[in-house]
C-alpha cells in the first residue's frame, strides 16, 4: 500500500505540475484516527497529501460529477469562445470506474474531461463493524497496514484482519479493479469472493413475504431523512430530487412513516440498472440502515433479467436505454 | 439543595419505578448505537454508555410536530388546535453537554416576546436527570471550550454522579426535587461533596480537545467574505447529519399536508446544509452553493447566536465530528478561522 500512496503522489504530482488536470479528487488523512476524507487538490505540492488505505471509504466519482457540473453551470454566462476547459483527475478504484462509466454513459460529461489514476482495491473498512468488533470502544488511534488494521483504544492495542472488517460490498466485490483507466498505479488486487455477491439477497428472498415487510419496515423506521445516502451516491446526480419537488409534491416530509418508504423506495428504482454497489449509502448513513440488500437485489435482478452489470464496461448499453424483442417481460405478470 | 445517595445497581430499578408513574425517555441500546426513546415495558434503560446517537432534542422540538388541523367545509375553513398536551415527563440520562442544550434552546424558543407553546410545553414538564461524565466519553468531546463542563449543572434539574460505588444524586431545582421520593432515604457521607469537586476536576482535565470557539467571533464579525469559506464545503454531501445529530441545531420549516378536504399543519426539523433551506419561490437561491450555507452554519453557532443571544449556540458534544460522513470537523474549521 505504502509503494501505491508513493506512487499516486508523484503521478498526481506530475499531472497537476504538466497541467493535464486542473484538479485531483483524492482521499487525505482525516482528523479523525483511522478515518480518511475525499480532497481536492490543485496545487502539485499539496500531492504528497494524498493517502490510499482501506480507511478510503465514499466512491469518488460522485465528487467528479460534482466539479464538473458545477464547473459547467459557471461557464453559462461566458461566451463561447472564451469558455474554459476544466479536466478533473481521479483516484479511481474498481466502482468508481463503473460510476464513471455510468456517467458517460449517460452523457454526464465527456472522456476527456477526466483523467483516471487507477488504484487496486482490497476494499475498505466497515466502521460499524469496526465498532462492533471493539466492543463500542472509541478508536484512540489506528493504522490499516496491508490485510490488517492496529487499532489502540481505551484498554489496549488490537490487531484486527481487514477482512473482519471489510465492507459487505468489498467482500464480495467482482470489480476491485478499476474497469477503465488512464494510468494504472500498483499491481491489479487479488479477487475478492464475488461467488458469493448474492447471498445477502438469497438470504431475503428466502424470507415470507411478512418476513420481507417487517425487514423493511425495521430499516425504514430508522431512516432520519437525512437524505446522505442520495448525497453520496453517484448515480443520484438529479438538479431537483423527486423530494424535494413541490408542484406537485410526491412526499411529504411529515411523520407519515409511509412517505420515509416512499423516498427510499423511489430512489432505489432509480437506481435500476445503475447502481454499482459501491456501498456508499450504506457506509455514510448515520443510522445503520441497511440499503445495500434492497440495492443489492435490483443488481440481481438486472443481472438476471438483462446479463447487465452496470458500469462494467464503457460498450455496453445500459440495459433500461436499450430495447430489443427479446427483453424479458414475464416479470410483468409474474412479479 | 437536597441530595442523596444510591447503590449504583438500583438506578436502573429507580428508572422503571419512574416509568412506572409517567413518561420516562432513557437511553436505550438498538443494535449498534444507544438512542433516547420513551421507555416502553420490556426496554431496558442503559445506565452506563458514553452517550446517545441521537441528541435529546427531539423530546421538546419533535422530527415532525403537528401544529393544528384544519377541515374546508361548506361554511368555511374549520381550524382545530393540536389538542394533546404535554404529559408530564422524565428525561433520564443526559449528559451534561445535551442538558446545557437545553438552557440554548430556550433562548429561542422561551423568550420574554415570543414563546414557542409547543416546546415550553414540553420542557416545561420534563425534569431532566443528567448522569455528570466521571471520564469524558469521547476523544471528541470539547464541552470546556464552550462554557460546558463535563460536571456542568446547567440545564439539569437532577444530577446523578458516579462516586465509584454509588451515585451521588443532587436535586437543583424544585422541579427535580418531585422524583426524591424514588431515590429513597440515604443521604451522602461528609466526604462526598469533597469528592464530587475532585471528580469535576479530574473530569475536565481528561478532555484533550480544546478548539479557540470564544477567540473566532471577532475574527467572523469582519470575515464574511474570506476565501477561507471556499475551503469546507467542497467534499460536503449537503446532507442532514451534522444539524439532525446536533443537541443545539433547532432551524424548521413549517408546511401542510393535505388530502381532499383535510389538512395538518407539521413542522419538521429541516437544515441549513439542504438547498432547499433558503429555495425562494422564484427559483433563486440566495445561498446557491454549500460553500454560503457552511458559512451560515459556522456563523450561526459562533457568531449570530452570539450576537442575538449572548452565547455560542454549540455544546461541544462531538457528535457532528463523529457522524459526518466525509469527517468534515467543525474543531479543525474553528481552529482554521482562529489562525485567520
Amino acid at each position: 500500500m505504502e509503494s501505491i500512496e508513493k506512487k499516486l503522489r508523484e503521478e498526481a504530482k506530475l499531472l497537476l505540475a504538466e497541467k493535464r488536470v486542473d484538479v485531483i479528487v483524492g482521499f487525505e488523512k482525516g482528523t479523525l484516527p483511522l478515518v480518511a476524507t475525499p480532497c481536492f487538490i490543485e496545487n502539485p505540492d499539496d500531492a504528497e497529501k494524498l493517502v490510499w488505505n482501506a480507511c478510503c471509504t465514499q466512491n469518488l466519482a460522485k465528487f467528479v460529477h460534482d466539479v464538473l457540473s458545477q464547473h459547467r453551470a459557471s461557464q453559462v454566462r461566458v461566451k463561447p469562445e472564451d469558455r474554459k476547459k476544466k479536466v478533473v483527475g481521479v483516484v479511481g478504484r474498481g466502482c468508481a470506474t463503473r460510476s464513471i462509466v455510468l456517467h458517460l454513459q449517460e452523457k454526464q460529461y465527456d472522456r476527456d474531461d477526466v483523467v483516471i489514476i487507477g488504484v487496486p482495491c482490497t476494499g475498505y473498512i466497515d466502521y460499524k463493524k469496526l465498532s462492533g468488533k471493539l466492543g463500542g470502544e472509541e478508536v484512540l488511534d489506528g493504522a490499516a497496514e496491508g490485510d490488517q488494521i492496529k487499532v489502540k483504544t481505551a484498554s489496549g492495542e488490537k490487531a484486527i484482519a481487514l477482512k473482519d472488517v471489510l465492507a459487505a460490498s468489498c467482500l464480495t466485490c467482482r470489480f476491485n479493479n478499476p474497469v477503465i483507466s488512464d494510468m494504472m498505479i500498483g499491481d491489479p488486487a487479488p479477487p475478492m469472493d464475488p461467488d458469493h455477491e448474492y447471498d445477502d439477497v438469497n438470504a431475503v428472498e428466502a424470507m415470507s413475504v411478512e418476513e420481507r415487510w417487517a425487514f423493511f419496515e425495521k430499516e425504514m423506521d430508522k431512516c432520519i431523512r437525512c437524505y446522505a445516502c442520495r448525497q453520496t451516491c453517484p448515480s443520484c446526480y438529479c438538479k431537483t430530487c423527486f423530494v424535494e419537488q413541490s408542484q406537485p409534491r410526491w412526499v411529504g416530509v411529515g411523520e407519515d412513516e409511509t412517505d420515509t418508504q416512499v423516498f427510499q423506495i423511489m430512489r432505489m428504482y432509480h437506481m435500476v440498472g445503475r447502481c454499482v454497489d459501491c456501498g456508499s449509502c450504506s457506509s455514510v448513513c448515520p443510522m445503520g440502515v441497511d440499503l445495500r440488500k434492497f440495492l443489492k437485489k435490483l443488481d440481481k435482478d438486472v443481472f438476471e433479467l438483462f446479463g447487465n452489470r452496470p458500469g462494467s464496461s464503457l460498450d455496453d448499453q445500459p440495459p433500461l436505454s436499450a430495447y430489443t424483442e427479446n427483453d424479458k417481460e414475464n416479470f410483468i405478470f409474474n412479479p | 439543595m437536597e441530595k442523596r445517595s444510591i447503590k449504583k445497581d438500583a438506578l436502573a430499578g429507580i428508572i422503571k419505578k419512574v416509568a412506572g408513574d409517567m413518561l420516562v425517555y432513557a437511553p436505550v441500546k438498538e443494535e449498534d448505537g444507544v438512542f433516547f426513546r420513551a421507555l416502553g415495558a420490556g426496554m431496558e434503560p442503559q445506565t452506563t454508555y458514553a452517550n446517545t446517537k441521537n441528541a435529546p432534542k427531539n423530546i421538546f422540538f419533535p422530527h415532525t410536530e403537528k401544529m393544528m388541523k384544519y377541515t374546508r367545509t361548506d361554511k368555511g375553513m374549520e381550524f382545530v388546535e393540536n389538542g394533546d398536551p404535554a404529559k408530564d415527563a422524565v428525561l433520564f440520562g443526559s449528559r451534561p453537554c445535551d442538558a446545557k442544550s437545553f438552557t440554548l434552546l430556550d433562548l429561542l424558543f422561551d423568550q420574554e416576546k415570543y414563546k414557542d407553546p409547543f416546546y415550553c410545553d414540553k420542557r416545561e414538564k420534563t425534569i431532566v436527570v443528567t448522569q455528570a461524565c466521571v471520564h469524558p466519553p469521547y476523544s471528541t468531546c470539547f464541552c470546556t471550550s464552550v462554557d460546558g463542563s463535563p460536571t456542568s449543572e446547567a440545564g439539569s434539574d437532577v444530577m446523578l454522579t458516579d462516586m465509584g460505588d454509588s451515585y451521588l444524586v443532587e436535586f437543583f431545582t424544585p422541579k427535580g426535587e418531585k422524583l426524591l421520593k424514588y431515590f429513597g432515604d440515604a443521604k451522602p457521607d461528609a466526604a462526598a461533596e469533597a469528592k464530587k469537586k475532585e471528580i469535576a476536576e479530574t473530569a475536565a482535565a481528561e478532555i484533550v480537545s480544546h478548539i479557540p470557539a470564544k477567540e473566532i467571533k471577532p475574527i467572523l464579525d469582519v470575515n464574511f467574505e474570506h476565501p477561507f469559506w471556499n475551503t469546507i464545503h467542497q467534499r460536503c454531501l449537503a446532507c442532514g447529519t451534522c444539524t439532525f445529530l446536533c443537541p443545539t441545531c433547532h432551524c424548521f420549516d413549517i408546511s401542510d399536508e393535505v388530502k381532499y378536504d383535510d389538512g395538518i399543519r407539521v413542522r419538521n426539523w429541516d437544515s441549513c446544509m439542504f438547498p432547499m433551506f433558503t429555495q425562494e419561490t422564484s427559483g433563486h437561491n440566495p445561498r446557491p452553493s454549500q460553500k454560503e450555507r457552511w458559512r451560515q452554519r459556522t456563523m450561526h453557532k459562533f457568531k449570530y447566536y452570539i450576537d442575538m443571544f449572548g452565547a455560542i449556540s454549540c455544546v461541544g458534544c462531538g457528535r457532528c465530528v463523529m457522524y459526518c460522513p466525509v469527517n468534515i470537523d467543525i474543531r479543525k474549521i474553528v481552529t482554521d478561522i482562529s489562525k485567520l
